[in-house]
Parts: C-alpha cells; sequence; structure tokens
C-alpha cells in the first residue's frame, strides 16, 4: 500500500467512525453486544469464569478484598519458587503453600508441575496428534462423549458457546484419551475431570494430565472409571468403615433412612468434589490431591460429614438429607475455604494416625493391564453402540457387592430395630471429632479414642462430665417411665431433672448429670474414656437379690432382679435424638409406635 | 395398635386419605431426558443443559388421587452403559419404573426395549413400567413413529406417553397414570416397602405431604 493509499484509508475511517457518533444510537448502528452495558454476562461473571444468574455485585466486600491482597502477595513467592521447583526450600515449603491454596493466576504453571507433565510430554512427542488421528477413524465413544461435552460447565464462559473453542478442546482430549487409554474409554464423569483441566490448560496439557490423574500410582483413577468401577467399591467400603467408627451416629441416621453411601459420595470420588462443592473451594481441594493424592479424596468425604452432621442429623428423610449434600452444599458451604480446608488437614492427620487414612494398595483389577496407545480393533457391537444385555462377570461382581452393602445396612436397622432401646453397653451415639469450632455435636474424642467404641464404660465415666443436653431429660423421663411402670398410660412429668429424680428415687443412689458449659474448646478427660453426649449413666447400687426396681409414678413395686444388665449396677440409657420415638413395653420387650394420628392422645 | 386407623384425622375434622409412598426408577439411554423428566415433575423447572447425572440422583414429589396420596421417590439413573452395573440397586424393590426414549433417536428406542425386557426378568413382577417417548417438542426430527412404540407398549403391558420435560407435555400425566395404576390396598402396605408401596405412619410428614399437594 502506497503513501496516498494510506492516507486515504485514514480519512476513511476518521470519516467512518464521525459518522457513527453523529449518527448515535439511532436503528441500523451497528453495535457489537460487547460494547453496550447490557453484555450482562461481564456482570455476572465470577473470577473462575462462571456466567451467574445474577449480577454479581461490583463491590468488593472486604473480606474478599483481603484475601485477594493475601494472594497478590503470595504470587511472588510462588513465583519464586516455580523458579526452583526441585529445590530444597521448594520442597520444604510446598506442603504448606498449597495448603493455604495456590494462586489462581499460577494454577496452570503449578497443576502442570505437579503432575509433573513436561516429562511425559518430552517422552510421548507426537502421542496426543495420532490418538486424535485415531480417534477420528475409530473412536466408539463419540456419541456419548458429545452429549455430555453438550452439556459439561455450560454456564462456563469458556465452555458456553456450542463447539466453541474449548469445548472443541474437550471433546478432542476425551476422545483422544479414550483411545489411549482403551481399557477405560469414556467413562461419564471423565469430562468433568478433563473439563477443570481445560480451565487452565491447553489441550494437550489437559490430556496427559488426565491420563496421570487415571494412572498415576498417587490417584489412580483408571479403577474408578473401568467396567464394575473396582476401586468405586473398595472406596466405599472404607468410607463406611471410617464413618462407623467416627460417626457411628450418622451412619445410624443413613442407614435408618436408606441412604447408601453411594448415593451421595460417587461424585465426590468420581471428580473430586466438581459440582458437589462451591468452585473456590473444589479448586483447593483439587490443589491438595494433585499433591496428596487419593488419600485426600478419603479424607474431604469425612470432613464434608463431619462440618455438617449436626444439620444433616436433622434432616428427617433422605430426599432432604441428599438434597443437602449434593445440591445445598455446592451453592453455599456455609464455611469460608479456609476453615474447610484446615479442619481437611486437621481429618488427615487424624486418619493417618487411627490408620484410616487409605484402604490399602489396589486390587490386581484396578491397575491397567492393556498397554496405553494400541489401537484394540472394536467389535461389532461397540461400532453399531449396541448394548450388551446381559452383565460381564466383572459387572456381576460390582453389583453383588453393591447389593451385599445394602442389604447389610438395612440388616443393621431391623437389628437395631429388633434391640432394645434401653441397650447397655452401647456406645453407638460416641461421635468423634475434636473440631473445636462445633463443641456441642461432638464431645472431646479423636479418632484415635474412637477405638474405645463399643467398649463398656467403667463407673469412673460417671464422675466425668457429660454433655448430655438438658432439654432430652423429658425425653427420658417418658422412657424411663414406662420402663418401670410397663404403663403405657402412666402420667409423664414433663418437668425434666425433678421428674428424673422422682422417678429414681430409691433406686438413684448416686447420679452424676452435669451438663457441660458450651465451650469453644474441647474438655479434657478424666478417662481415657469418651462419654457420648447422649448417654446418660446413672450409678445404680444394688443388692442383687431384694432390690426393689420401683415405678414411683404409680406406686407399683416390682421385685425383679436387674439380670439384664451385666454390669449389675449401671444402668445406660441411650436417647435417639433423631425422632424421639417413644417405647412402649409389652411383654417385656420394648417396641416403639409412631404417632400416625395427630389426634392421638398419650394422656 | 389403635393408632392405626385407614384413614388418620387431621386435627380439623376432616378426612385425610391415606398416604402411599412408592419406589419409582428412571432408566434409559443417556441424554434421552430422565434427569430433566424428573426436574420437571418434582420442581416445575427445565435445564437446556441438564448436567449428566453421575451415578443416580434421588428426589421425591407427592401426587393427589381422590382420597389417596401418592408419594413417589424417585430414582433417577446415569444413562450410560458404563452405569448398568450400577442400575440394579435402584430398581430392586421399585414398584414403578419409567423407561425413557427420545424420540428424535431409533437407538434409544431399541435400548428402552432391552431396559423392559431387563426389568420384565429381574425387577418386582408386579411392577408397573411406563415408557416415555420424550423430547415431543422436537417432532420434526422424530425417528420414533408414535404408533411403533404405543403398539410395543401394548404387547408388553406398558402405559406409554409421549412427553416433553421443555414445554412439560404430559409430564406430570405419565407419573399421575402410574401413580393410578400402583395397588393402593391395605394388604399390600406391609412394612419394608418389599416390593409393595408402603404406608407411611409419620404424622407428621403426612401433614406436609398433604398440605403441599392438591393444590
Amino acid at each position: 500500500m502506497n503513501e496516498e493509499d494510506l492516507i486515504k484509508r485514514s480519512a476513511e475511517e476518521r470519516d467512518k467512525i464521525f459518522r457513527r457518533y453523529e449518527r448515535g444510537r439511532e436503528e441500523g448502528a451497528e453495535i457489537d453486544p460487547w460494547e453496550d452495558p447490557s453484555f450482562e454476562v461481564y456482570h455476572a461473571t465470577d473470577r473462575y469464569g462462571f456466567i451467574h444468574d445474577k449480577r454479581l455485585s461490583s463491590k468488593m466486600d472486604p473480606q474478599e478484598a483481603k484475601r485477594n491482597q493475601i494472594e497478590l502477595e503470595r504470587v511472588k513467592k510462588w513465583l519464586k519458587m516455580l523458579k526452583s521447583w526441585s529445590s530444597s526450600v521448594t520442597k520444604e515449603k510446598l506442603h504448606k503453600r498449597i495448603y493455604k491454596g495456590i494462586p489462581n493466576s499460577l494454577r496452570p504453571q503449578v497443576w502442570c508441575k505437579l503432575l509433573n507433565l513436561e516429562k511425559v510430554k518430552n517422552e510421548n512427542r507426537g502421542v496426543y496428534a495420532e490418538m486424535n488421528k485415531l480417534a477420528r477413524l475409530y473412536s466408539t465413544d463419540a456419541r456419548q462423549i458429545d452429549s455430555d461435552v453438550n452439556r459439561q460447565f455450560r454456564e462456563h464462559i469458556i465452555y458456553r458457546e456450542r463447539y466453541g473453542i474449548k469445548q472443541q478442546s474437550l471433546y478432542n482430549v476425551l476422545t483422544a484419551y479414550a483411545m489411549y487409554n482403551s481399557e477405560v474409554g469414556y467413562c461419564q464423569g471423565m469430562s468433568g475431570l478433563a473439563g477443570v483441566l481445560l480451565m487452565y490448560m491447553d489441550e494437550e496439557d489437559a490430556f496427559w494430565a488426565t491420563h496421570a490423574l487415571l494412572t498415576d500410582p498417587k490417584y489412580m483413577m483408571h479403577g474408578l472409571y473401568k467396567e464394575g468401577f473396582p476401586k468405586l467399591t473398595r472406596f466405599l467400603a472404607h468410607h463406611d468403615r471410617i464413618l462407623q467408627k467416627i460417626m457411628p451416629k450418622l451412619k445410624k441416621h443413613f442407614d435408618k433412612h436408606g441412604l447408601d453411601s453411594i448415593l451421595y459420595s460417587l461424585k465426590w470420588f468420581f471428580v473430586c468434589f466438581v459440582e458437589r462443592v462451591p468452585f473456590s473451594l473444589c479448586l483447593r481441594i483439587w490443589d491438595i490431591y494433585l499433591l496428596d493424592g487419593e488419600r485426600v479424596i478419603t479424607a474431604m468425604a469425612i470432613t464434608i460429614l463431619k462440618l455438617h452432621k449436626r444439620n444433616i442429623i436433622k434432616l428427617r428423610d433422605m430426599d432432604s438429607i441428599v438434597h443437602f449434600i449434593q445440591v445445598k452444599l455446592y451453592k453455599d458451604f456455609m464455611y469460608d475455604d479456609d476453615t474447610v480446608i484446615q479442619t481437611l488437614e486437621k481429618t488427615m492427620d487424624e486418619l493417618k494416625r487411627s490408620k484410616l487414612d487409605h484402604p490399602g494398595p489396589p486390587q490386581k483389577d484396578e491397575i491397567p493391564s492393556r498397554p496405553f496407545g494400541i489401537l484394540i480393533q472394536p467389535s461389532f457391537e461397540q461400532i453399531v453402540g449396541r448394548r450388551a444385555e446381559k452383565f460381564t462377570d466383572k459387572e456381576k461382581n460390582t453389583n453383588e457387592i453393591i447389593t451385599l452393602r445394602s442389604e447389610e445396612a438395612k440388616d443393621a436397622v431391623e437389628k437395631e430395630n429388633r434391640e432394645s432401646q434401653l441397650s447397655v453397653g452401647d456406645s453407638g451415639g460416641l461421635a468423634g471429632s475434636k473440631f473445636s469450632f462445633d463443641p456441642s455435636i461432638d464431645d472431646a474424642s479423636s479418632l484415635l479414642d474412637c477405638q474405645h467404641t463399643g467398649s463398656r464404660r467403667s463407673l469412673a465415666d460417671t464422675s466425668v462430665t457429660s454433655t448430655a443436653d438438658l432439654s432430652v431429660f423429658s425425653t427420658i423421663t417418658r422412657s424411663q417411665a414406662h420402663e418401670n411402670s410397663l404403663d403405657t398410660h402412666s402420667n409423664i412429668s414433663e418437668n425434666s431433672v425433678g421428674a428424673i429424680s422422682s422417678v429414681g428415687s430409691g433406686i438413684v443412689q448416686s447420679s452424676s448429670i452435669q451438663k457441660q458449659p458450651l465451650s469453644a474448646h474441647s474438655t479434657p478427660r478424666a478417662t481415657p474414656h469418651n462419654p457420648s453426649p447422649d448417654v446418660l449413666r446413672i450409678y445404680v447400687p444394688y443388692s442383687p437379690l431384694d432390690t426393689p426396681i420401683a415405678s414411683p409414678q404409680n406406686g407399683d413395686v416390682r421385685k425383679s432382679p436387674p439380670t439384664s444388665f451385666p454390669d449389675g449396677n449401671k444402668i445406660r440409657i441411650r436417647i435417639d435424638n433423631d425422632d424421639f420415638p417413644t417405647p412402649l413395653v409389652e411383654h417385656g420387650q420394648i417396641k416403639h409406635f409412631r404417632i400416625e394420628n395427630p389426634d392421638f392422645d398419650l394422656k | 395398635m389403635a393408632n392405626r386407623t385407614p384413614a388418620a384425622q387431621r386435627p380439623n375434622g376432616s378426612t385425610q386419605g391415606k398416604i402411599c409412598q412408592f419406589k419409582l426408577v428412571l432408566l434409559g439411554e443417556s441424554a434421552v431426558g430422565k434427569s430433566s423428566l424428573v426436574l420437571r415433575f418434582v420442581k416445575g423447572q427445565f435445564h437446556e443443559y441438564q448436567e449428566s447425572t453421575i451415578g443416580a440422583a434421588f428426589l421425591t414429589q407427592t401426587v393427589c388421587l381422590d382420597d389417596t396420596t401418592v408419594k413417589f421417590e424417585i430414582w433417577d439413573t446415569a444413562g450410560q452403559e458404563r452405569y448398568h452395573s450400577l442400575a440394579p440397586m435402584y430398581y430392586r424393590g421399585a414398584q414403578a419404573a419409567i423407561v425413557v426414549y427420545d424420540i428424535t433417536n431409533q437407538d434409544t428406542f431399541g435400548r428402552a426395549k432391552t431396559w423392559v425386557k431387563e426389568l420384565q426378568r429381574q425387577a418386582n413382577p408386579n411392577i408397573v413400567i411406563a415408557l416415555a417417548g420424550n423430547k415431543h417438542d422436537l417432532m420434526n426430527k422424530r425417528m420414533v413413529e408414535y404408533e411403533e412404540a404405543q403398539a410395543y407398549a401394548e404387547e408388553n403391558g406398558l402405559l406409554f406417553m409421549e412427553t416433553s420435560a421443555k414445554t412439560a407435555m404430559n409430564v406430570n400425566d405419565i407419573f399421575l397414570a402410574i401413580a393410578k395404576k400402583l395397588p393402593k390396598n391395605e394388604q399390600t402396605a406391609g412394612p419394608g416397602g418389599s416390593g409393595q408401596g408402603r404406608r407411611l405412619v409419620e404424622g407428621d410428614t403426612g401433614a406436609k405431604t398433604a398440605g403441599n399437594c392438591c393444590k
């Protein structure tokens, strides 16, 4: 273009711009959507790229401003650390810094380092491109991947547009990976995994990152996604074991409402909490997961339940429990991210100390057995997408394991229902936690102490404080009255402590019931045993042959040696906080009834 | 026990019908609109990009039929073949199933038939099965003829409707039709819900559900 032309072009441009302004916003004015303030997406997009229904507040709340300031400060330290990644100083500081959160702007680099992608990429030059080509020719997962790309993170600015650049990337990574790791192929859930990675990485990095997550022994998600989900069943069993050990009351609550942990935790395990906790928290978990591996998932699952145990226990049906865990906590976790991560770290320590942090090495079938990147000729059924009508042996196996789990839980509930409410030596209510922020629902036991679960408590227990809530005493009175009088229509005093002593007068010689003040700190124990908050212990000395068990309410005096209490001089009353069922004594067995008719009068 | 009466008296003296609880499972190929049907039925909403169901989801909704309140415990399953091995856990003990296909995709209809077969073979023998031809709003892309599906449904004793989670067409209707077909007599209200509807005995839940429906 010669000078004359350039000058002419400038003049035209000037003229055009001026005319636009002269014309204003009249009809026909060419205004791109992004030029107008009505382009709401800018105002509704959060810092991670998610577009919200409502315009976000333009004012930053002071806490957020402070957090951002801290993050900016951290960026400097991280940049320095990235320069000397393999140094001993980095190794020393990495743990602490990652638990504080990787600055969002540096996640791309740090995640790649943590997954060691540079090395893998160098060793496998050209492989990704080759897999893309293979997929183009032979992929049998295209349809499923297509339908999932079409709905994965569509509220995120980079996945918003159909067939947009990142949708293309997501599709390419998943189809290519299904070729590379033919044993897994594509399993729903993987789009969430690769979807997050692609927010911070380019296509090829995301491909190798996906591979690392599936096959690096630290993560080994291969066993989660492959046919029959062998790793899932193993991790679920482990999750249930931990739950039973440290939050038996919650476990019982779940069992009672028929809630199998597979329902709420499958997505936790499969996509590492994506769409189950707020995204900012999810990223923090991912940071730690990439550093410390699969034990983070186990511990985080427990952490979520611990933090929200009190809320969950209050929910009376499976519907609301599931909604709370899956939907509500995604929208609002109710604890700030730092608190959650601190709790997670604590949980990890405690699980480790009690050797519950890891379910052990993977089973053989969880580990990849086929070489990667080798084209396996798909069967006719696979090509045409015909579905199997019968289960494979692996699937049958999974099916059996899963069925067995739920049946065991059901049996446990039924057994529980059959058993007397006045159980002796049962410490099912023992809940272990020493998180100081929520002392009201937990006593001061630690995970280690929980190993005492189920052990009979000594008399010494009666002298230590119990966190029994006085509000349950009226229920205690009620059940005790029924127990002693064998009379369902006895008058029931609503007054708590006084009523207890009147019920017990003559038999309770020395009872020690103290309400522990709610404090932010756990109370030191006199003994290693931990009285549970809802177990009331009453010390009852008696002469084995002749002590009358009295029911002062109706004046009846029954002579019956307390042979049903092996410990002789202890009565343990467990109050089921869940729904305060009223025990009814029939033929010497305690049954429960619930009030169906609201007008049914107890009196 | 004395407090077990067929129709619970409400405090104001009016007769509240009995409440029955049924387990219902949704099955069908991936992306045919299982979760969307549930979302429409339970919340009256529709999401253009309904996230894929990983594992399964659980929701409840009640419908009122004359003097009976039917509470559905709805199990929404993942459609991908890989998750098939978990399905028996969800249809085991189910009293009802909706097998969904996409009317714009012949393969999904074929897959629906295999689900029906599996249910007939493995599920509770008295299970009420409904076939839903979803995405009726995409009529102009139809690949499965209404008559074809209807004939199949008749042959197999299934309820059948074409539905649209997007426009809400026939969504409540299909659940209502199931509710009508489910047995609600006293004898079937055995404990434990094994194969039969359970009577709810929790007074508070009953009162709540009764208050929520019939509007």
